[in-house]
């Protein structure tokens, strides 16, 4: 009886593996990788609301200004979008693997990048900010150099960590690997402020009451290449050309309201 | 941190928590179990005595060198990196498309079995000598020897261990969310990343994860003490044959019973 049972087990164990190895079959889709974790670019949520596309074995949704662009880009290409939920260290290794056939995630084209992955056009520029708590020692900072002695970081494998060097006498903290890990560190007061673009400081700023937003006057220094945003493609990929006759199509107008847009409905506590 | 807010984020995001759960326990549950079988069959093959010679030795060492290497390998590597290397290598070198779920639970097995295999090699090593001679010396085979013998006490004297590998695979899982497994922690991240309350949401996953590995060694715990059997019970038969208080007394109750 025993033995029987031990059988079963394992025989039920085998179907078990046998059938969540079976993937869907590839068709004419367009699959796209993001975080579903960084709003207003891209967050997941519960039901289809707002335009929000189902997430690829899942039974949540994915919205944002990303699926929003995404979903344009398919459209142009007439394939079908699939979101594949992935974090952000493990987008590049999809992406050249072949797992999803683009990173649309708020992923700047960095010359660091570009070495192993190709890029779109721009479909977003952003200006960086620095998220600090309301009310403390460097709430009202104009300057980057305002922020002397003061702990800041940056999300990991980001320019947002290198342009922090900018800052004289900053105590440059460890970079971490995504914006929960940082705002839970801002909140606790283990650093001062970190490094933000512009849409994510203003989401920031409005779901929790504690941050505050800085806005330089005198700010980083960068090159546009690294404030734009665009969607990573495989090297020599073939959708490249297709992906920018779509951006094109999408005027600066339908852009903000995208943006716009998305800032509103990203969902709150 | 606020109560009400803990309230707010369970009443609005409780499926996400829920089916987050759901993939860790899932995972980590057929992780171990797979893996503990990986761990009892490299068990028995490593303690396989080597003949003086022969072809049967040239193939045990074989069998026995790969054993090693693949213990080593998967003992002393992260768990996130193979999964980085299993998940993203397959498809890029051999263009296999693995599921996540399935890639997962194949990490998890495959990193168990090298942990559990060391594990179940410590039990049988620690099972007296004696016993494996007097099992031979009737004629058993290594495998029944194994079988009838070594292994009843070994799994015994591992489940404290097992248990241990359980409750690790279940907080472990959280570094699949780089291949795309949305289990509990990358669900608390997404939820964290919606609505900015960090400390509340991750109280949330803790108290969760507690429960779950506070289940799963009283569970352990419990077949433990059913392996055990009661502390204190009556020889229904001594090797001396001969009658002793206690056999009376049962006799006496059962003709009383029958009567």
């Amino acid at each position: 009886m025993k033995k029987r049972y031990f059988a079963l087990i394992v025989l039920l164990l085998s179907a078990v593996l046998l059938l969540s190895a079976c993937g869907k079959s590839e068709g004419n889709t367009f699959k796209v990788g993001m975080e579903a974790g960084y709003p207003p670019f891209n967050w997941t949520q519960l039901d289809n609301s707002n335009g929000a596309v189902r997430i690829q074995n899942s039974a949540e949704y994915a919205g944002g200004y990303d699926v929003e662009i995404a979903k344009l880009i398919a459209e142009h290409m007439g394939k079908e979008l699939v979101i594949v939920k992935t974090e952000w260290t493990g987008l590049i290794p999809a992406l050249t693997s072949g797992k999803i056939d683009a990173i649309i995630a708020g992923m700047s084209p960095t010359a660091e990048r570009m070495e192993t992955i190709d890029f779109s056009d721009n479909y977003y520029t952003s200006d960086l900010v620095m998220v600090v708590k309301k009310g403390g020692k460097y709430d009202g900072a104009t300057s980057i150099q305002d922020f002397k002695g003061a702990k800041i970081t940056a999300q990991l494998n980001t320019f947002h960590y290198t342009v922090i060097d900018q800052i004289e006498g900053v105590q440059k903290m460890t970079a971490m690997d995504d914006f929960p890990a940082m705002r839970v560190a801002l909140e606790s007061g283990i650093i001062d402020g970190y490094v933000s673009e512009r849409p994510e400081g203003i989401s920031a700023e409005a779901a929790n009451s504690n941050f505050k937003m800085i806005v330089f006057e005198d700010g980083f220094k960068t090159s546009p290449e690294d404030t734009a945003i665009a969607v990573g493609l495989r090297k020599g990929s073939e959708l490249r050309e297709k992906i920018n006759e779509a951006l094109a199509k999408i005027s600066e107008e339908k852009r903000m309201e995208l943006m716009d847009n998305a800032i509103k409905n990203q969902p709150g506590e | 941190m606020d109560f009400n807010i803990i309230i707010r984020t369970i009443s609005k995001y409780w499926p996400m928590f829920l089916r987050g759960t759901g993939v860790t326990l899932f995972i980590s549950t057929i992780g171990t179990i797979v893996g503990f079988i990986i761990g009892l069959v490299i068990g028995i093959i490593r303690t396989v005595p080597v003949p003086e010679r022969g072809i049967k030795k040239q193939i045990l060492k074989v069998v026995n060198a790969i054993l090693s290497v693949y213990v080593e390998v998967f003992r002393g590597t992260p768990m996130i990196v193979q999964a980085m290397v299993i998940y993203y290598g397959s498809k890029q070198a051999f263009d296999i498309d693995m599921s996540p779920l399935f890639a997962g639970i194949f990490i998890v097995s495959i990193n168990t079995g090298a942990y559990m295999a060391e594990i179940v090699r410590g039990g049988i090593v620690s099972i007296d000598k004696g016993q494996f001679e007097a099992a031979y010396a009737i004629g058993m085979s290594h495998y029944q020897t194994m079988i009838n013998v070594v292994l009843p006490q070994v799994i015994r004297n591992i489940l404290p261990a097992t248990g241990n590998e359980f409750v690790i695979n279940i907080k472990d899982t959280s570094v699949l969310n780089v291949i795309s497994v949305t289990e509990l922690y990358f669900q608390t991240n997404s939820v964290a990343g919606n609505n900015y309350r960090f400390f509340e949401t991750f109280f949330i996953a803790s108290v969760i994860y507690f429960i779950l590995t506070f289940t799963v060694t009283r569970i352990l715990r419990y077949i433990e003490r059913k392996i055990d059997g009661p502390e204190n019970y009556i020889l229904l038969a001594n090797q001396m044959q001969v009658q002793t208080p206690e056999d009376a007394l049962h006799k006496q109750q059962g003709a009383n019973i029958n009567r």
